[in-house]
């Protein structure tokens, strides 16, 4: 495969960045800690020990690799091109975020950490968390805004009966912005017995990196399930973003490869309007939040604005560092699903292929069942079907009702 | 009285207020004024000071409201004012502008934490250009090449967050924090200590080994005390600084 001028293969720098996106904007004593779980991770990532280790668990205990499927009446239904879909639903926990999660708790008890922290939103990332601090033995600390733990009850009850803390975040908008607050403000108080774990491709170096190592097993794997099935690659590759952990893991196998479409799909909520939308990479500019700089979605003040999307876990006001990269150069193309495209993808996916998608994948879905028209007959789209959507059934019966 | 840089919210509990609480840090024997603008994603701050900020925020703070409070505010004081602020806002404003803003607004220089020496979007260079202070924040644990790197950048004064952690728990002065700020004395910058303070002893502690000491959550405290029981600012300030001449 020729080497382009996309190749990312030395992506970050070593001082994290993705071309003018990424870096580490964070007050020293924050500093110091990354440092070390940088050195950690460098020493960790080529260690055969650790590799084994990781490699038995992604086959034994999350069941990877994950299927990819030939999604056949979807796309006879749609009369386009042929898609595809690498099932990431199947995972132990139901989603990608275990991919990173394990690896992470791996790294904390190999630095010798006696807990594992963390923020959620939907609950989907503190969930994974708690099943892989179960898994290794490291205590569990989840932070989650009491406006998430009303609204993700299901999830709370699965962290606790894992043995996770889960603890209550009452400051600002009492929503995940303000659980990643709390979440490092504790990690600061005490950095030598835990390890902060962060939920998606964000925050400041290494994070971005790791995250992205961990879940670019999903693409790696799916390139070759992919030859195997159609002799060739995928025309296009399509997955949602919200932080961008799922996409930057399906995307990086492929980046090299010029000739592959690949697209990612941000939530365009209610509207366009201020608040009722998170789609940071189309309608945000360049700035800093939380430790990185990225595109993000904030006021002239620097303020974060308030952010909404059906799926909890794509609303967030930043985005991971590569993607805004990814934005620039032109190799990815950033679109946008809308709640009603996604909830029509929910229900499509579930009654023609009986596989209900997580609200978060509907996006991927919405947009790739266009794209599949665009293209017609003989091309084929990979679309990463993050997550399952059990822990969304109930929210969209009630407000989305199906017509008797 | 020792030498001290108080550290305040703008706009906490309201713009008046906080205007009147800076006098009132003058008057009662402030040898610098830090007034940081709030943020609502702060990388650095105890809880004290987030709520504060948290409330400065819903009283109205903007930035351009911000540089006219400091305007205000150096006109009325005759001591430094230092703005302290965080990326966010800085680089969404462009930090060039920011900095000359606060220049403009009779400000000496800025304390941006999360911007740190070589991730600094020209902060640091761009401050030097035009005669203001940017103030380096250095942790205790730093290691002798990082030290070099800051100090390469020839500031005058630098930050020391002296608790390797958060704002506002308590601060204990043990051997390696004093080794580490003899090592800094003997450089040639003006130190700066702070994180943490909440007593007359600790300031008296710290006094001989830094160029002032820095307390921050100590007063933001005594302001929420006033505001909770209805009490003047300016009294409260007054009266928790008369303890640190005993």
């Amino acid at each position: 495969m020729a080497q382009t001028e996309f190749s990312m293969k030395n992506l970050p720098d070593e001082n994290g960045y993705f071309g003018e996106y990424g870096g580490s904007y964070i007050p020293p004593q924050l500093q110091l800690i990354m440092n070390e779980i940088t050195e950690a991770y460098t020493k960790l990532k080529d260690d055969p020990a650790f590799i084994e280790e990781l490699s038995y668990l992604r086959k034994h205990y999350i069941g990877r690799p994950s299927p990819v499927y030939y999604a056949k009446s979807l796309t006879e239904l749609v009369g386009g091109a042929k898609i595809y879909l690498k099932r990431e639903d199947l995972n132990h926990t139901g989603a990608h975020k275990i991919n990173h999660c394990v690896a992470e708790a791996l790294l904390a008890k190999k630095m010798g950490k006696k807990k594992i922290i963390a923020e959620t939103g939907a609950g989907q990332h503190g969930v994974a968390l708690a099943t892989a601090a179960a898994l290794v033995g490291l205590e569990c600390d989840i932070y989650m805004g009491e406006v998430d733990i009303k609204k993700e009850h299901p999830n709370v009850s699965r962290m606790k009966v894992l043995g996770a803390r889960v603890i209550p975040v009452s400051r600002g908008t009492k929503t995940l912005k303000d659980a990643v607050d709390a979440a490092f403000e504790a990690y600061l108080a005490d950095p030598d017995t835990q390890l902060y774990a962060i939920g998606s491709a964000v925050g400041p170096h290494p994070f971005p990196m790791m995250i992205r190592d961990f879940q670019s097993v999903v693409g790696y794997e799916a390139r070759e399930q992919f030859q195997a099935l159609e002799g060739a690659l995928p025309d296009a590759l399509v997955a949602c973003v919200g932080g961008g952990s799922n996409a930057i893991g399906l995307f990086t196998a492929f980046l090299n490869d010029e000739d592959i479409a690949i697209y990612g799909v941000e939530p365009a909520g209610k509207s366009f309007k201020e608040g009722e939308h998170a789609a940071t990479l189309t309608l945000g500019k360049p700035g800093v939040l939380h430790g990185f700089s990225s595109y993000l979605l904030q006021n002239d003040a620097g303020e974060p604005l308030p952010v909404y999307s059906i799926a909890s876990g794509l609303d967030y006001p930043g985005v991971g560092p590569q993607h805004s990269y990814l934005k620039d150069l032109n190799r990815v193309t950033y679109v946008t699903a809308n709640d009603v495209e996604a909830v029509e993808a929910f229900y499509q996916l579930s009654r023609i292929e009986g596989i209900i998608p997580a609200m978060e994948s509907a996006h991927a879905v919405a947009y790739a069942v266009k794209l599949a028209k665009e293209m017609g007959p003989g091309k084929t789209i990979l679309i990463n079907l993050s997550g399952r959507g059990d822990k969304d059934i109930d929210y969209i019966l009630e407000n989305y009702p199906l017509a008797e | 009285m020792p030498t001290v840089m108080t550290h305040m919210v703008a706009w906490y509990p309201d713009r008046d207020r906080s205007l009147e609480a800076a006098a009132a840090l003058a008057a009662g024997g402030a040898s610098y004024l830090e007034i940081q603008f709030p943020f609502s994603d702060p990388m650095a701050d105890g809880p004290v000071i987030q709520a504060a900020c948290t409330k400065a925020l819903e009283a109205g703070f903007t930035l351009s409201g911000g540089f006219d409070l400091i305007r205000q505010i150096t006109s009325m004081v005759d001591i430094p004012v230092y703005i302290m602020s965080y990326a966010s806002p800085a680089v969404s404003m462009g930090v060039e502008r920011f900095v000359t803003s606060a220049r403009q607004a009779g400000a000496s220089g800025c304390i941006i934490p999360d911007l740190p020496v070589g991730c600094d979007e020209g902060f640091f260079a761009y401050s030097k250009s035009i005669g203001m202070d940017a103030v380096p924040v250095i942790a205790p644990n730093v290691t002798h090449k990082r030290l070099e790197e800051i100090l390469s950048v020839s500031p005058r004064y630098v930050y020391t967050a002296l608790r390797a952690g958060i704002t506002g728990t308590q601060t204990v002065l043990d051997q390696p924090l004093i080794d580490f700020l003899s090592v800094l004395s003997a450089q040639k910058v003006k130190v700066l200590g702070g994180f943490g303070i909440s007593s007359s002893e600790q300031i008296r502690a710290l006094s001989p080994y830094v160029h002032a000491v820095v307390v921050g959550s100590h007063l933001v405290r005594a302001i929420t005390e006033a505001v909770s029981h209805g009490r003047s600012v300016s009294e409260s300030i007054r009266s928790a600084m008369k303890q640190w001449e005993q």
